[in-house]
């Protein structure tokens, strides 16, 4: 289990030296005058750095203006020690600004993971067991609804018919007019009511793939040898489900829930912007609309790596749940 | 029904083939799937959606990027008026007039001289007609005891006039300095603070019939005559007259009111001017007027800071933007006032094409990668897999956001934009179709068709190619309608964000963009409910017939 678990993490640091090299080359691919430009641009802000200190700062952490290769081992040499430079939007060092969107993303996709778990999972479940029957495929077409679902057209539904129709929530932001005025406990309240719609949006979008995830384990299972038996020996149909086949299910679902858990902290980019939430989605959405650099390219380095972790950590459960995924 | 019928002719023995109805494979799948209602209401829809949009686009007789317009009334600004404050200074002809001389008649004014010294060019005599009106003359001294004392100088002093003309010469006496002086003079020029307007563009008046109407107007007379021909004046107000000719048609029109055209190319008639006048006398808010082509309109007057401003309701023709549905725009037109159904339809088209290019470039390179790596296993295996475990960590949507900014650089055409796109959505997108060939084959080559095949000394290519890829098909197919529906949604995201698809291309995606303004989300929902709809209904059938052919596929599935 050991050697298996190193090999994995070995190889994945392998992995994310290509990806980052991939990420690396395609900011290269940008035309050069861009940076120039935008260097121009962000030395005529008042109270700026000038402009050739903009550049020079450019130049050295990107290695621009090395080669292909070289620049390549001097920003990731840079990167590996966690030097990401200072944003140009927002004029601050990129993993201070990180650090302060990180958690509305986290809340806002924490929220929207337990809500999809608490539905997805009773419906998978309800629909496995009855299965034909007419709630199996309501739940089925709710899923696939679900899936095909363009998120900004599912939020853009949302908020005329709650922001607009009936008033009750905020169109945008995380937090309302008289945010400030209020007593800690009101502007807790106060961002939570904001976070409603996104969180619907988001949990609507994902649920349909959790749902039939569930659902298709769920039948293999109630399928399965060790349910005939239990069925053979007469139990109630209750007990049957609910701890011989519940139980087994759960072994795949886990093992999936374990493998998106990074994937919370990666920001939920689209649903963020149209909610424009300040998370770190809306945040690297407008950094990549202005062509902010460096912080794009801390964003996309931290969601290969969260990719990467959530394959690992799906690995190593596999792995635990099924001796015979570490033998190969 | 064809086993019926054998039934009916002649007799069958158990054993005969043709008791048992025996389906080849592919039959059983369309039989299974045909069942499957979800899935033929998935066929429908998309059925549907290529009519809608290849036939409907061929159809509909608006283009994707035409254009519509309206006419609408809008009030328009027509002329403007202001009071006349400053002098204005009407020349004699070939009068020299010094360079200071209106400058000097101004402050002589002011003062209540009569004659003061210009700069270089001797005196300037100036002669009140009224309490803005003057003349100015060029003054010259002399002694004449004659003219002194003769009648007309008396008479003129009794008209409270400084002026007379005694034996053919103009004379100005001044007695403002306590002694009577008397000036030879020659007139210049004509300052009042009056507008003249002629009857017609062309038309230039002659000082003496500046000067001869102004000393009518002064005098309250009806008539004058200027170089033998004779008008009538008909004043209307203390400030305002008008000037008829003979005949009785109206001249010129006389106002201390300056009146201008807004528009080019319109002359404004005495008439005009008048009721103007008229209503800005009377405080009226509106008038109106017939014009020369005997069209009647109404003007509106607004005041403002002493500024009148006359306006008109002029019909004018407008680019048609978010009109509701109607007859000529079923869907309505968007904020560039482009036909909604066309777009659509138009989107639709782009939309489609996207999500099959993107999946057949997918499936090639995920069949011969999977393929291969499959096939050969150990280090090949081994080394493809990591290239997939590299593309399948590339985070897409800020790269294709990237790559939306990059081509914005570039300023890239609607073209290249979504071959670009396509492009680099299959990139990115193989990976999935890899790792499905690959692990179907891993499990196929081990099986004893494959060992009979290697014993028949097939070429590798033909062994991969001809009997294990053929076996991966159904789930190939599952997958590539599966992520037809995917695809789409992700142009269509990318479209949305502004980032995909740009105008005057239309795409559902880019459709839907409208609603990044509140104001048009809120008001204009037939902008943004049927491209939705649209996006909705057909990744939802992708899906649905996706379901349907692994049901059909994977009967096993259907415990």
């Amino acid at each position: 289990m050991k050697k298996f678990v190193v090999k994995r993490v070995l190889l994945s640091i392998v992995i994310l030296f290509f990806v980052s090299m991939i990420i690396y080359g395609i900011m290269r691919c940008m035309p050069s005058s861009f940076v120039e430009n935008k260097a121009l641009e962000l030395s005529q802000k008042p109270g700026a750095k000038s402009y050739q200190e903009w550049l020079d700062q450019l130049n050295s952490s990107y290695g621009l203006d090395e080669g292909i290769v070289q620049g390549y081992f001097t920003w990731a040499g840079k990167a590996v020690r966690f030097e990401f430079g200072d944003s140009w939007l927002f004029n601050q060092p990129v993993l201070e600004k990180f650090s302060s969107v990180i958690w509305y993303s986290f809340a806002l996709s924490l929220s929207a993971f337990i809500l999809e778990m608490l539905i997805a999972i009773p419906l998978g479940v309800i629909a496995a067991k009855k299965q034909y029957s007419g709630a199996d495929y309501a739940i089925t077409v709710l899923a696939l609804i679900g899936i095909s679902l363009p998120s900004f057209f599912f939020a853009t539904i949302l908020k005329w018919i709650f922001s607009v129709k009936l008033g009750w929530l905020d169109l945008y932001g995380i937090v309302g007019r008289m945010h400030d005025q209020l007593s800690p406990v009101g502007q807790v309240l106060d961002m939570a009511q904001h976070l409603i719609l996104p969180v619907i949006t988001l949990t609507i979008v994902s649920i349909g793939s959790m749902m039939r995830y569930v659902r298709t384990n769920m039948l293999e299972v109630l399928n399965s040898d060790y349910i005939r038996t239990a069925r053979a020996k007469g139990l109630p149909e209750r007990r049957v489900v609910n701890h011989h086949a519940f139980r087994n299910t759960l072994i795949p679902i886990i093992t999936l829930l374990g493998g998106t858990l990074p994937s919370l902290f990666g920001g939920a980019m689209i649903t963020e912007t149209l909610f424009q939430i300040p998370g770190i989605g809306y945040t690297s959405y407008t950094c990549i609309t202005q062509g902010d650099i460096p912080f794009v390219m801390f964003y996309m380095l931290f969601s290969a790596v969260l990719i990467l972790v959530g394959n690992l950590i799906a690995d190593i459960l596999y792995a635990v749940v099924d001796p015979r995924v570490r033998v190969n | 029904m064809a086993d019926n019928k054998n039934t009916e002719n002649k007799k069958l023995a158990l054993d005969d083939a043709q008791r048992v109805k025996v389906l080849s494979p592919g039959m059983m799948v369309i039989k299974r799937f045909i069942r499957n209602k979800l899935a033929i209401i998935g066929m429908v829809i998309i059925i549907f959606m290529f009519l809608f949009s290849f036939v409907g686009g061929a159809i509909i007789p608006y283009s994707e990027s035409e254009v519509f317009y309206t006419t609408e009334e809008i009030k328009k600004d027509y002329a403007g008026a202001t009071y006349i404050d400053d002098y204005l200074m009407f020349e004699a002809e070939g009068a020299t007039i010094p360079s200071d001389a209106f400058s000097k008649a101004v402050l002589a004014m002011t003062k209540k001289q009569i004659v003061v010294e210009s700069r270089k060019d001797g005196l300037l005599a100036l002669r009140p007609i009224d309490d803005t009106t003057y003349l100015l003359y060029a003054a010259e001294e002399t002694k004449n005891p004659k003219a002194m004392k003769s009648e007309e100088k008396a008479a003129a002093e009794e008209a409270g006039d400084c002026y007379f003309e005694y034996a053919g010469t103009p004379y100005i006496v001044d007695a403002s300095s306590g002694k009577e002086r008397l000036y030879n003079v020659t007139e210049l020029s004509l300052l009042c603070k009056k507008s003249f307007t002629a009857y017609d563009e062309a038309t230039t008046f002659s000082f003496s019939f500046y000067k001869n109407a102004m000393l009518a107007m002064a005098k309250n007379e009806n008539s004058f005559s200027v170089d033998g021909v004779n008008y009538t004046l008909e004043h209307e107000s203390e400030d305002a007259a008008m000037v008829h000719a003979a005949d009785g048609t109206d001249y010129a029109y006389i106002s201390s009111l300056n009146i201008n055209n807004v528009i080019k190319g319109i002359f404004l008639t005495p008439e005009f001017k008048e009721l103007v006048t008229l209503a800005i006398e009377e405080g009226q808010d509106s008038f109106e007027y017939t014009d020369a082509e005997g069209k009647t309109d109404t003007y509106l007057l607004s005041q403002k800071q002493g500024q009148y401003l006359i306006q008109r309701y002029q019909e004018t023709r407008v680019i048609d933007t978010f009109a509701s549905p109607s007859k000529e725009h079923w869907v309505g037109t968007d904020g560039n006032g482009m036909d909604m159904l066309a777009r659509l339809m138009y989107g639709g088209r782009i939309s489609l094409l996207i999500g099959f290019v993107v999946v057949f470039i997918e499936v090639i390179i995920g069949v011969i990668i999977g393929g291969v790596a499959g096939f050969f296993g150990s280090w090949v295996d081994n080394i493809l897999m990591r290239v997939v475990d590299i593309v399948y960590c590339i985070p897409s949507m800020p790269l294709y956001m990237i790559l939306g900014s990059i081509m914005d650089h570039y300023k890239a055409s609607p073209k290249t934009r979504i071959f670009m796109l396509c492009i680099v959505m299959s990139i990115l997108g193989w990976v999935g179709i890899a790792r499905i060939v690959r692990g179907q084959i891993l499990s196929l080559r081990e099986q004893e068709f494959m060992v009979a095949a290697e014993a028949t000394g097939i070429s590798i290519k033909r062994r991969i190619f001809k009997h294990l890829v053929p076996n991966v098909i159904p789930q190939l197919i599952v997958f590539a309608t599966m992520g037809l529906g995917d695809v789409i949604l992700a142009e269509a995201t990318l479209s949305f964000l502004g980032l995909g698809i740009k105008y005057p291309s239309a795409s559902w995606g880019s459709i839907i963009n409208a609603v990044n303004d509140s104001y048009v989300m809120t008001n204009y929902l037939f902008v943004w409910i049927p491209a939705g709809m649209l996006i909705l209904l057909t990744v939802l059938a992708f899906n649905f017939i996706g379901d349907g052919l692994r049901d059909a596929f994977d009967p096993k599935m259907k415990r």
